[in-house]
């Protein structure tokens, strides 16, 4: 970039244009970078990045045995150790795990459920759809699952996945193929997860949480429907279409997995002799055996998040079938597909068997990607971006240019650039519920304060980030999803 | 016997973060736990039905407090419950600290409780404890 865009940048190192959404900060720009860091924006999104995104991306490229680039996507922004947006693919043999690179609230992510109601159907009712949701499905501080299981049934939990919600009654056969891993990851170990994260999980099967998680209901359109052969395929047709889309995770679960592990790594990268420039970016060699004890369970936090949103579905049909007084399957509730966006996972890619972080990102993979099931073998795999709660959220596809690019990833969402005390100090959630509801979007939440922090001036406009990774080529554009109806913790 | 915390802006721009600072080691504890209580829920609106009592020990100050909050946030969701108060007291012997303390709180009850922020864990992120003089200083980074 020329002196003058460099001084529009919140960061003094150099950032070379690769293409038009893609920028490169060489390796040279900072001691101990392996690789150089990748940011995929625009010029503008690039501009508005937080200094974190900069340094943080470089302080990834230090670790140990990671491949090609440090990536960040255009929604990224600060996180812990990993920028959020963060991609990261270490050699499986020779690099590390960090719980950084994975997020907290391990296996965090979005799930997408169609209807055959229209618009016009729903509205009538909606009022009392979202109190039957909101009743249905805890949100919020310390909420209960409806869901009672004991410590040996938690463990199956933590072994299947959604699998286990299947064979329990909580959901649908077909639904397994329409969830990233078919919903069960495999290399779980219950062993390896504490007394204390058993303790905090074993209440919250089938809870929403709080922050930025939530459960929506969305209208798709066909005015915003950009490739009607691939919306019609994973089976969105438009004319104001209801859809259903829930974003959440592992809970106190995943997170208090993250905690322990972050703890054991900072005590064994001494013993590794690892160093890192961020403590937050702890991490251990994969093959040791606490990276594959974090693997592992990391692995029974991301199938409890499955098992979260696949009983939250159930609940979701469930109260759809209350208010139109007939089954979740007349009402065509079949899910459109499930993918995390916090999860570290083995794949292969040219330079072999790699451990690919994401971070905040999403799995993007194109059509000739083995392991996709049947039914997206010509579409690609569905992507779902959810933008704030006032605006549009995504459905996206996977390319196989991502998978050579970006190691199959792309965005997750749209990223804040406010902080939540900044927002709260802007609007009152009161407020914020009347000013939506003027606009169309029926709002209930737990938490008050906690609604004003998540308004939609707080984020990114979800639209530019997602015209920075369709401009990339990593994922295609499929349909808009406009909401109605939004619940939050 | 004083303490003060205030939440700080653009620290951590998902989350929330606070600053805590007393007038000795209990108080800055102190600080920092009223202000985890806040993020959690208003305290005045929680009744106090339910209580546990804590006791914990570590070598250093700074690792003591993480894993105090971390306590409370694990009991959140443990029992679910949300807090009213937190009343510590601090020692310091034979080169450990060790904190006593009680829980005070009650079931989440949505219809009753000012309810605020799922706090999901306590980070490391520019965590730091300091001296100056008699004041005692802390900030910290919780995950919503």
């Amino acid at each position: 970039m020329s002196k003058s865009d460099l001084m529009r940048l919140n960061t003094d190192m150099r950032v070379n244009r690769i293409a038009d959404e893609v920028w490169e900060i060489p390796a040279s720009e900072k001691p101990g970078m392996l690789v150089p860091a990748r940011v995929y924006a625009t010029r503008t999104i690039l501009q508005s990045m937080d200094r974190g995104v900069f340094d943080q991306v470089t302080n990834v490229a230090c670790l140990p045995g990671i491949q090609r680039y440090a990536l960040c996507m255009p929604d990224g922004h600060w996180g812990y150790g990993f920028p959020i947006g963060g991609v990261a693919a270490f050699d499986a043999r020779a690099g590390v795990i960090s719980p950084g690179g994975v997020g907290y609230d391990v296996n965090c992510g979005m799930r997408l459920i169609r209807t055959g109601l229209s618009l016009t159907d729903v509205q009538p009712r909606l009022e009392r759809l979202m109190t039957e949701l909101f009743r249905r499905v805890p949100a919020g501080v310390g909420a209960a699952g409806a869901v009672r299981l004991d410590r040996s049934e938690l463990t199956r939990v933590m072994l299947k996945g959604a699998r286990w919600c299947v064979e329990h009654g909580y959901g649908w056969h077909q639904d397994l193929s329409r969830i990233e891993e078919g919903g069960c990851i495999s290399g779980a170990d219950p062993s390896t997860v504490s007394d204390q994260a058993v303790g905090r999980g074993i209440n919250q099967l089938g809870t929403l949480g709080s922050g930025n998680h939530y459960l929506e209901i969305q209208v798709a359109s066909n005015e915003r429907i950009f490739d009607a052969g691939t919306a019609t395929a994973l089976g969105i047709t438009g004319q104001d279409q209801i859809v259903v889309m829930v974003h959440c995770g592992s809970r106190g679960f995943g997170h208090q997995i993250a905690s322990d592990y972050l703890k054991i790594f900072e005590k064994a990268m001494r013993r590794y002799n690892i160093t890192v420039k961020d403590q937050q970016l702890a991490c251990a060699p994969f093959r040791s055996p606490e990276g594959q004890d974090y693997f592992s369970a990391m692995n029974c936090a991301a199938n409890m998040a499955f098992a979260n949103r696949q009983v939250i579905t159930h609940s979701v049909r469930e109260a759809f079938a209350a208010v139109f007084a007939t089954s979740a399957e007349e009402l065509g509730m079949e899910l459109v597909y499930d993918v995390a966006h916090n999860i570290a996972k083995v794949e292969r890619y040219a330079e072999g068997e790699l451990l690919v972080h994401r971070k905040g990102a999403t799995r993007a993979f194109g059509p000739s990607s083995a392991g996709l099931a049947p039914e997206f073998r010509q579409t690609g795999q569905p992507v779902i971006c959810g933008g704030s709660m006032e605006t549009g959220s995504y459905l996206l596809v996977g390319t196989d240019r991502a998978v050579q690019e970006t190691f199959g990833s792309t965005m997750h969402g749209s990223g804040r650039t406010m902080s939540r005390t900044q927002a709260k100090k802007q609007v009152r959630g009161e407020q914020l519920q009347q000013l939506m509801k003027e606009r169309g979007i029926m709002v209930k939440a737990v938490s008050m304060s906690g609604l004003a922090e998540e308004a939609g001036f707080a984020y990114k406009n979800i639209s530019d980030v997602v015209e920075t990774v369709e401009g990339a080529g990593i994922t295609r554009k499929v349909a808009e999803l406009r909401p109605i109806g939004n619940i939050k913790g | 016997m004083s303490h003060a915390f205030r939440f700080l802006d653009n620290i951590a721009i998902a989350d929330i973060a606070f600053e805590a600072e007393g007038d000795s080691a209990e108080e800055v504890f102190v600080g920092a736990t009223r202000a985890l209580l806040e993020v959690l829920a208003n305290p005045i609106t929680i009744a106090d039905s339910w209580q546990h009592q804590v006791l914990k020990t570590e070598e250093h100050l700074d690792d003591l407090l993480i894993e105090w909050l971390s306590e409370i946030v694990y009991w959140k969701d443990a029992a679910g419950v949300v807090f009213r108060d937190a009343p510590l007291t601090l020692h310091y012997e034979n080169g450990q600290w060790t904190i006593q303390a009680t829980l005070i709180g009650a079931p989440v009850d949505g219809g009753r409780q000012e309810l605020r922020n799922d706090v999901k864990g306590i980070t490391k992120h520019r965590y730091r404890m300091e001296r100056n003089g008699s004041i005692w200083k802390v900030t910290v980074v919780v995950d919503v």
